[in-house]
């Protein structure tokens, strides 16, 4: 027997070409995590689902199960579009990159499709490159601890609360570890300040602080996603032959 | 037979019922047909490859339209596929070159700028002749982050970068255009001037 669902909140998170008018989805649902769907039709000239299943637009969704993949039924605007455009663009998909790369189907995440809405929301009205990069940071942050990953932020790792003038290397594997003045983080660890970690835990990070938030959850991504390197990535920084401006550098 | 209508299924849309029903027309009905089409894939598989200049398929090495002296050189419009092109050249009076990217940026299916020939862009952009370059990549989601990443190369050259616009289609009734459409077809209104001269 097939399980049906109607109309849940839902996200496109990347469509491909499916046989010869239809398109294979992966979406992010409210109740049901990371689904893979067929719209069939969907790429048939005048299809209403052609511009309507596109990421970043906050669906309703209805489907049928039966098995790995699902067939969708119906999908409905529960939003407009947001606007995101240029670098603000490619945040985007790199947030979708991750999802895809990190998430196992059908393993339901409720606090991250709302967490996914928030920093695409902030993404759509971001200025500038540090508050793009401060959106990205919190909702890594937040799909690590969803994942079962979370970062160790209240003590170190030998369970002794953190000092906000510490140093310490945080080891993906283990949590911060303490340093003492002069000492150089060890290989395969990040050198970061109990104040960040701190701030972090708090679910800020300042201006001053997100290179370095930016290398550890780095290093902490680095950790699931394992030898296969993020596509995403290489929109950022990699633009060939381009000075180096400061408007330019930036990153996921 | 059968290894002939397993051929005929590597077409778009053939499954083995229509490869079956096309099969034995061309050996049925049509052999001299089947010779012709034997011949022209034949062909084309060996002598098409990709113009040196736009990366669209062209038997010569440069195609016809790079090698056209009749064509604006300053004009440099990049599409996503030789399909665009064809699309372009069918009925929109556009007169200047092409580049065509065979793809678009989308990180989850593992293509990146690399995959786009950029680097044969960059090279035709240092040779000085292109004076604005026109984004036509498609209005997905994709297609506006290519449009976007090409657009800060070609900035970074001090050459001029556009879009083409994205709306209601001709003939069409609002009522019937969907709301992404619309909202960006209200973005990008223009005053309706008055006569010129």
């Amino acid at each position: 027997m097939a399980e049906r669902v109607r109309l849940e909140e839902g996200w496109v998170l990347h469509r491909r070409p499916y046989r010869e008018t239809s398109l294979l989805l992966e979406v992010l649902t409210a109740g049901h995590g990371r689904l893979a769907l067929v719209a069939r039709g969907a790429r048939r000239p005048r299809s209403a689902w052609q511009g309507l299943l596109q990421p970043f637009r906050l669906l309703l969704l209805s489907w049928s199960l039966r098995g790995e993949l699902g067939t969708l039924t119906g999908a409905e605007p529960a939003a407009p579009p947001l606007p995101l455009a240029g670098r603000a663009l490619w945040c985007g998909l790199y947030l979708n990159e991750l999802l895809v790369r990190l998430l196992h189907r059908h393993d339901p995440h409720p606090g991250l499709h709302r967490t996914y809405g928030e920093a695409l929301r902030g993404l759509a009205v971001a200025g500038g490159e540090r508050v793009r990069e401060r959106v990205l940071r919190l909702f890594e942050l937040q799909l690590l601890r969803e994942l079962g990953y979370g970062l160790l932020l209240d003590r170190d790792a030998g369970g002794a609360p953190l000092v906000p003038e510490g140093r310490y290397a945080y080891d993906p594997a283990r949590g911060p570890l303490p340093l003492a003045p002069g000492e150089p983080a060890p290989r395969g660890s990040v050198p970061v300040s109990g104040a960040l970690l701190l701030e972090l835990q708090r679910g800020r990070v300042g201006d001053a602080a997100l290179p370095a938030a930016k290398a550890l959850l780095r290093a902490a991504l680095g950790r699931c996603l394992g030898e296969r390197p993020l596509r995403s990535r290489e929109l950022f920084g990699a633009l060939p032959m381009v000075a180096p401006g400061p408007a330019l550098r930036e990153g996921a | 037979m059968e290894a002939l209508v397993e051929a005929l299924r590597c077409l778009p849309g053939v499954g083995p019922k229509s490869a079956r029903r096309m099969a034995y027309h061309l050996l049925e009905r049509d052999r001299e047909g089947a010779r012709r089409l034997a011949r022209a894939l034949e062909e084309a598989a060996e002598r098409v490859g990709h113009c040196r200049s736009c990366r669209t398929l062209s038997e010569a090495e440069l195609c016809p339209l790079c090698a056209s002296p009749a064509r604006d050189r300053s004009l440099l419009c990049v599409v996503e596929s030789p399909a665009d092109v064809a699309a372009l050249e069918a009925g929109a009076g556009y007169r200047g070159l092409y580049f065509v990217l065979l793809g678009r940026l989308s990180p989850l299916d593992g293509i990146g700028p690399r995959e786009l020939g950029l680097d044969l862009l960059e090279r035709r952009l240092a040779e000085g002749e292109v004076q604005e370059v026109i984004l036509a990549t498609n209005p997905t989601v994709e297609g506006e982050a290519t449009a976007h990443y090409v657009a800060e190369l070609v900035r970074a050259r001090g050459i001029k970068a556009t879009r083409i616009a994205h709306g209601v289609p001709l003939g069409g009734e609002l009522e019937y255009v969907d709301s992404g459409t619309l909202s960006q077809a209200l973005a990008g209104r223009r005053e309706i001037g008055g006569e010129e001269g």
